[in-house]
């Protein structure tokens, strides 16, 4: 196993350690993880959405889409004590924008 | 907007969960993976649950460790999910993924929901995809997503000001892209 974390690591989905986000502070979730807990996790997915987030958000300006924010439908949804029945919440970029509608979605994101 | 929730969930117990589909990466891509990558962010918070700990030492034992399937997954993934009190999801331009990835992810998501009514889903991509949502969940909260005039200017500034070759810029460049670039997209 600890052959495979070599190979996958410097490709795409490299296996390198993130921050996350706890309710009251930001761990360094690898470093706190033991071999098995690291072996558990490639298991689990070779994928690393994070680094993309983390890509993303320094090619984005702060305030732009913040105004998805104060929607009602936005506020509808995440409000779960509110009793909003649907889970889901699919934004949809506009067809004439082609391929950008999802970069331009990625904004938002 | 993961950041948006993020600061949100730093002053309560909430977890929010990215994904980005993409279209180049549809095969690694699978929907195990993703689902995968998802639960991997979910038990960050905790430590590694034992159940897990537990079905990765059975796995590894039938035919020297076995990979994951999807109904194992999505157990998994419940079971991780009900103890948390409130989780967003936030799946960025599922339109990228596969027709049968994004099938089987969104029939896993709807699974995941029955067991926590507190787990929110913001699904992102291009509109021909809403009635396969449609498909699995029944309603959605619908929402255009479309940049405003100002979100547009904003984001020019920024990479004008950042442009690595400035003495290409002009005083008459600038201000023609700052107009045209606008003005186009909000005809599209």
């Amino acid at each position: 196993m600890s052959s495979g974390h070599q190979e996958v690591t410097g490709n795409v989905n490299s296996f390198n350690s993130f921050n996350v986000l706890t309710h009251n502070n930001i761990v360094n979730f690898v470093t706190e993880t033991d071999a098995e807990g690291r072996q558990i996790l490639q298991w689990l997915s070779p994928l690393e959405p994070q680094q993309r987030h983390q890509g993303v958000r320094t090619g984005r300006l702060d305030g732009v889409g913040h105004w998805v924010l104060e929607t009602n439908e936005f506020r509808k949804w995440s409000d779960t004590e509110d009793g909003c029945n649907e889970p889901v919440l699919f934004g949809h970029g506009n067809p004439g924008v082609g391929k950008n509608a999802s970069q331009v979605a990625r904004l938002f994101v | 907007m993961i950041d948006s929730l993020c600061d949100r969930a730093r002053e309560k117990d909430i977890a929010v969960i990215g994904f980005y589909c993409d279209f180049l990466a549809q095969q690694e891509q699978s929907t195990i993976n993703i689902l995968g990558a998802i639960l991997k962010q979910l038990i960050c918070r905790g430590g590694i649950p034992e159940h897990i700990r537990e079905a990765f030492r059975k796995a590894k034992k039938e035919f020297g460790g076995r990979g994951l399937r999807l109904p194992d997954l999505v157990e998994i993934t419940k079971k991780a999910i009900v103890s948390l009190p409130r989780v967003f999801f936030c799946i960025d331009a599922l339109d990228e993924s596969t027709p049968q990835h994004r099938r089987d992810l969104l029939e896993s998501l709807r699974e995941i929901v029955l067991v926590s009514a507190n787990t929110r889903i913001f699904l992102t991509g291009r509109p021909h995809i809403e009635d396969e949502i449609m498909k699995h969940f029944g309603e959605v909260v619908r929402i255009p997503l479309s940049p405003t005039q100002d979100d547009i200017k904003g984001y020019l500034e920024m990479r004008l000001n950042r442009d690595t070759d400035p003495s290409a810029m002009d005083d008459k460049l600038r201000p023609d892209i700052m107009r045209i670039i606008p003005e186009k997209i909000s005809e599209v």
